[in-house]
């Protein structure tokens, strides 16, 4: 969809976010207040994308902290509304539109405050779970957040797996908290006959690759162990920390955001989840994500 | 989501930043009010016209139309399916063009104004309200099977009653049952095409003689010559009216220059052949006067007669399962059909309000499913499947003449994605042809249309003389 856009390379997504602006400069009076901060992709280059998917009509609403969270991001705050089938989706909007778009924009306009840039989707819908598909691919997001209520984040857990989301997990925790105070802390659980070794090195090379792109070595932590159930583990150690960051698991072709184990570890949590999203697809195996076709 | 999406986004309105060329956006964008999301594919596209269709031809035609024509019923469900591509075509091309709820409705009244708008779009409610009506009657004459099968004997014929006792739920199931459904349409009709393949094939083969005794071939044609074949075609084209709930729904359907006239085009294409064949298979194993007497639920005894009680429980399943989705697919299009024509302001706004916790229209179903449970009671099935097919063929008839009309205007605003093939050719057809049907209908059914269609143009007069909705784009 967007790569066929001129404007929108999908392989490299700070120009996504350059072009986001543009591509929402009318839609919502609420960048007219971001652009007034400036463009994104002039002030900071390197703003991790985020996606915060919102219910808006169901009186879901910015939980406390958030916004200090994501003010080194670009958020894309994808208010959305699920309208059973039996709804034309124009007949939801014609009613609900005005008052979801008012809501959104007070959203927004919180979150550009606290120092975020902030672009404003809003969506009626027969299925969330495609529309947030369809979002997380045309804004290229490098992560998804799970929203619930934070203190000042002081400390941030990022689940590493292994080498493969590396490049991603490090630019959204560099990119959101090398200007903060925030302590990270890398947690490895190893696998049943992974050796520690691999592990080790495994954090090493992150930690490296978070230092360089600007974190400070000693807001760095490592942890290493060998649970049982490295869910539950994540779980466990998250509840020291502020924040967690972790992958996307099962790289299927249907992606599910909320798919069990984030989605497991936010409800234990009860704290902000972000889920790293895995690099996309090309072109040809997108269209074989075609919601409404399985 | 294929490449070409990008040339058919909806981006109504607003003017395109200069340093670019206009703005491709996929996804209906409303700015200040959000955007739609396109959940439907070509599964589900088929699926729905499929749905709609394939429970009034096979499960409840077959003996009222081979009483009357014969062997030759299925050249009656061949025409009908001849009139529908015809139409389907220049249909898919306004859909794409005007990809909005309403259907047939939204392009009369953009294409030839609002006067035959309201006359269509109070006459497209009033047109899904007879044929829902007329499912249910089905659906209440497959649920009296069961209590036949199961050997119950009830004093009176409980069809009409069942019927009314489904209508009444499904009304009550659309407003307050917030799961989604296209889903269990998916499945009910794979399950539906699985059943008719096998029972049909058998069928097939059994009629040709390969098995079974090799059955005496009717004379083809009824006495009377083709006249009592096209009447039959008139009666039996309540068969096809699904497909253009289809274009209702074009503004969630992804990819819709492929998707739309694939899903309309496949879907009359599909019903079409299952339709020829049960009336070839049906007639092959009785007699056709025979076939007529069992009324409404022959494709039971059909069944009965090839593969007894298994074979007729079969199809007492796959009745219920298909008159059920027609009735239902039926009463949600009647609700968008008063959606659309309330949302012009020719009918009270208040129609179309959705009620937030359950995100229905509660007011448009109720306004469909009231009149239908009505109608069922009547118990009338030819005369509520004549009446259906008078105001749709009406509607199939001018959406033809709008698709002329537009491209000789051709104004700014008409870009469809897909164009119909020989589109004045196909469409002045599809008119004749639309129109010289009703001429076989019943006087009686003729009437009754009329009789809508004047009081909806002077509810017009009355109500909205100040509404101008032509080209409003």
């Amino acid at each position: 969809m967007t790569d066929t856009d001129p404007t929108t390379p999908t392989d490299a997504p700070t120009d996504t976010a350059a072009d986001a602006p543009t591509d929402t400069a009318a839609d919502a009076p609420t960048d007219t207040a971001t652009e007034a901060d400036g463009d994104p992709s002039i002030d900071r280059p390197d703003r991790p994308t985020v996606l915060y998917p919102i219910r808006v009509l169901e009186g879901e609403s910015l939980p406390t902290g958030i916004a200090e969270l994501l003010a080194n991001a670009h958020v894309v705050l994808a208010g959305y509304h699920v309208i059973p089938e039996q709804t034309a989706a124009d007949q939801a909007r014609e009613q609900f539109g005005e008052r979801a778009m008012a809501k959104l924009e007070e959203f927004a306009a919180a979150l550009s405050d606290a120092g975020a840039t902030v672009d404003v989707r809003l969506v009626f819908t027969h299925e969330a779970q495609a529309t947030i598909n369809r979002l997380i691919y045309e804004h290229d997001c490098l992560a998804v957040l799970v929203p619930n209520g934070v203190d000042v984040p002081e400390s941030v857990l990022l689940a590493v797996r292994g080498d493969v989301g590396l490049d991603r997990n490090t630019r959204l925790v560099a990119g959101l908290f090398a200007t903060t105070d925030a302590t990270i802390t890398l947690y490895h659980a190893l696998d049943g006959d992974e050796p520690d070794a691999e592990g080790e090195s495994l954090l090493e090379t992150t930690t490296a690759a978070l230092v360089d792109r600007g974190v400070s070595p000693e807001a760095i932590e490592t942890i290493l162990d060998r649970p049982d159930a490295p869910i539950e583990a994540i779980a466990g150690h998250a509840a020291d920390h502020d924040a967690v960051v972790m992958g996307e698991t099962d790289p299927s072709v249907t992606t599910f955001v909320f798919g069990m184990p984030s989605e497991q570890v936010a409800e234990r949590f009860l704290g902000p989840v972000f889920v790293v999203q895995r690099e996309r697809p090309g072109e040809g195996q997108a269209g074989d994500d075609e919601p409404g076709e399985e | 989501m294929g490449p070409d999406d990008a040339t058919k986004r909806d981006d109504r309105g607003d003017p395109a930043p200069p340093d670019q060329p206009a703005p491709a956006v996929e996804h209906d964008r409303d700015r200040g009010e959000g955007e739609l999301e396109r959940t439907i594919g070509l599964v589900g596209g088929l699926a729905i016209g499929i749905g709609t269709m394939i429970g009034a031809g096979i499960f409840v035609f077959p003996g009222l139309a081979a009483e009357s024509a014969g062997p030759a019923a299925s050249l009656s469900f061949a025409i009908g399916a001849v009139v529908a591509l015809l139409v389907a075509l220049p249909l898919s091309e306004l859909a794409t063009a005007m990809p909005r709820s309403g259907g047939g409705y939204f392009f009369i009244s953009r294409g030839l104004g609002t006067g035959p708008g309201a006359v269509i779009g109070i006459g497209l409610w009033l047109g899904l309200v007879f044929a829902s009506a007329f499912y249910l009657v089905g659906l209440g004459s497959y649920a009296g099977q069961v209590f036949a099968e199961a050997g119950i004997s009830l004093p009176v014929d409980p069809a009409v009653p069942l019927g009314v006792a489904f209508g009444v739920a499904l009304t009550v199931l659309s407003v307050f049952g917030t799961e989604n459904t296209a889903s269990l349409q998916n499945a009910i009709v794979i399950v539906l095409l699985v059943i008719l393949t096998l029972f049909l094939s058998y069928g097939s083969l059994d009629a040709l003689g390969v098995f079974g005794t090799e059955s005496t071939p009717e004379r083809f044609l009824p006495p009377g010559g083709m006249v009592p074949v096209l009447r039959t075609a008139a009666l039996v084209f309540t068969s096809y009216l699904g497909f253009a709930q289809v274009a209702t729904v074009a503004g969630d359907i992804t990819d819709p220059s492929r998707n739309l006239p694939l899903a309309m085009v496949g879907s009359v294409l599909v019903v079409g052949a299952f339709y020829v064949v049960t009336i070839f298979v049906a007639t092959s194993a009785f007699g056709s006067a025979r076939l007529g007497g069992f009324g409404e639920t022959a494709m039971v005894e059909v069944a009965r007669a090839f593969v007894g009680l298994p074979g007729a429980l079969a199809i007492v399943v796959a009745g219920l399962l298909a008159t059920f989705s027609s009735a239902n697919a039926s009463i949600l299009s009647a609700s968008r059909a008063v959606y659309a024509v309330s949302r012009d302001d020719l009918l009270p706004t208040s129609a179309s309000r959705l009620n937030l916790r359950y995100g229905t229209p509660h007011v448009a179903l109720g306004m469909a499913g009231g009149p239908i449970v009505v109608l069922a009671a009547t118990g009338q099935v030819e005369l509520l499947a004549e009446v259906a097919s008078v105001l749709h063929l009406v509607m199939y008839g001018l959406v033809c003449v709008a698709l002329i009309q537009l491209r000789r205007e051709s104004p700014e605003w008409y870009t469809p994605s897909f164009r119909c093939p020989a589109g004045f050719l196909v469409a002045g057809l599809g008119t004749l042809a639309s129109l010289s049907l009703i001429a076989f209908m019943q006087p009686a059914s003729i009437g009754v249309g009329a009789a809508v269609m004047v009081a909806a143009y002077a509810w017009y007069r009355y109500y909205a003389t100040d509404v101008e909705l032509k080209g409003a784009f």
